[in-house]
């Protein structure tokens, strides 16, 4: 009978449920961008009746009224990295009010020797100070269960609920051995990516120390190195003065598509790039002027800098319009455009003694 | 500068004749107003009939470049003529646009 009543209270209270759901969802969302968090998923439910009905059937003498379910609502936040559930996990804590009695970190559950779900679940309410809502009376008394958990726990979770078990004990024991194998291949491949990151974090860290102390020869070229050499801005004085020529608009754009010409033209480290730029400078400055002057175009983009450098290079190393074809091919693709603009180049070089 | 659009196999086609220069570019600006709203807009400007582009038509086709990849499209010029293409590569906008 009494379960029933919490049926009945549940039917009237769907729609509030359902609002003070995505009041959470859209209060998480808004503070892990402010944060700089990205997660692999934010989602929420509130849960269906058919469900709440089982779960009555169940165990419905543990309760006495709807709010002593705190599952009602349930919130999932799902990270890319493991060590990312207790950053967001303290994000959470400063954001609700959280009931710790209620509360459960099944990642501290686990015995040494055992394997499997592990996740952290909070009870929580929506603190009047976070906000407040004439039209959802309910909206901070209401309890709702946030779930952290990593994709590969949410992988785990959702392969063993596959299963039909609803926990680890009722699995039939020929089958446990099995799934405990599996969870602890997922617990370190878990640990492993997080390992992976932070090396990968802490190469990025030293090279970009490399690249802003001006060890060049030290740094190898690949995308990251080239990145960060780029945000340095080692083209700004040849842009300026290729710009003064029209007394022309910069337009910014990116480097990076001639981070893969650098590479066909056998660049290893920063360091030859740096050297490029070092000992061409003024002969693509004189390539730039013969180009632009007298044209009026007052607008060119920050990359005419690497592009006139790498065709002053690849022409005083002799590859001549052939090695122009090949950097245009890199750049923009086989095209008919390429070999004409090459031989344009080769003739306007010329003309300027570069060759 | 005259301009013709057409809608093709769900692809949008901007035919452009003539110069386009200081004194057309706010009509052109007109012209392609419509281009600049809508999702994943899939835009093939024609030059074929183009015979010259000053600085200010560098920033329209800067300007529809932006607008079109912030809407999830792409863009792509086509049948560019040597003295029209030349501009695009000594101002560096041949890195910026694609040009087919």
């Amino acid at each position: 009978m009494h379960c029933e009543m919490i049926l009945d209270e549940y039917r009237e209270r769907r729609q509030e449920f359902e609002q003070i759901k995505n009041v959470v969802i859209d209060t998480l969302r808004q503070r892990l961008e402010n944060n700089h968090i990205v997660v692999a998923g934010l989602e929420g439910r509130v849960k269906t009746e058919k469900s709440l009905t089982g779960k009555l059937e169940l165990k419905g003498y543990k309760y006495r009224i709807l709010d002593d379910i705190t599952d009602i609502i349930g919130v999932r936040i799902i990270t890319f990295f493991s060590d990312e559930v207790d950053v967001i996990s303290a994000l959470v804590e400063r954001i609700f009010e959280i009931d710790w009695e209620n509360s459960v970190d099944k990642r501290k559950m686990l015995e040494i020797d055992r394997f499997g779900y592990m996740s952290l679940h909070y009870i929580c309410r929506i603190p009047a100070s976070l906000c407040t809502d004439p039209t959802i009376p309910q909206l901070n008394t209401t309890r709702f269960e946030l779930q952290i958990r990593s994709a590969l726990q949410h992988v785990w979770a959702n392969m063993q609920h596959d299963t039909g078990y609803k926990s680890d004990v009722e699995v039939p024991v020929e089958h446990q051995r099995s799934l405990n194998r599996l969870a602890g291949i997922l617990e370190l491949a878990d640990e492993q990516f997080s390992r992976i990151r932070k090396e990968i974090n802490d190469y990025r860290r030293n090279v970009q120390s490399l690249v802003a102390n001006g060890n060049f020869n030290e740094v190898p070229l690949n995308g990251d190195t080239f990145r960060s050499y780029c945000e340095h801005k080692p083209f700004k004085r040849l842009a300026d003065k290729i710009a003064t020529i029209n007394q022309a608009e910069l337009y910014e754009d990116s480097l990076m598509p001639y981070y893969n010409v650098l590479v066909h033209m056998g660049m290893k480290t920063i360091g030859d790039v740096e050297r490029m730029r070092l000992d061409y400078r003024d002969s693509a400055y004189q390539l730039a002027l013969i180009q632009l002057a007298g044209t009026g175009l007052d607008i060119v983009a920050y990359s005419v800098t690497l592009q006139n450098l790498c065709i002053v290079k690849i022409l005083k190393d002799g590859f001549g319009e052939a090695g122009l074809i090949r950097m245009f091919a890199a750049l923009y693709g086989e095209s008919s455009y390429n070999a004409p603009r090459a031989q344009r180049i080769y003739q306007q070089a010329q003309k300027i003694n570069l060759i | 500068m005259n301009v013709n659009i057409s809608n093709q196999e769900g692809k949008t086609i901007v035919r452009l004749d003539g110069r386009l220069d200081t004194s057309n570019v706010e009509q052109f600006q007109q012209d392609i107003a419509p281009l600049m709203q809508g999702e994943k807009p899939n835009i093939e400007i024609d030059c074929t009939g183009m015979t010259y582009t000053s600085s200010q038509g560098l920033r329209m086709f800067l300007m529809m470049q932006k607008s079109v990849m912030s809407r999830g499209g792409k863009m792509v010029m086509i049948h560019m003529n040597p003295q029209v293409k030349e501009v695009f590569d000594i101002t560096g906008f041949s890195n910026i646009i694609a040009i087919l």
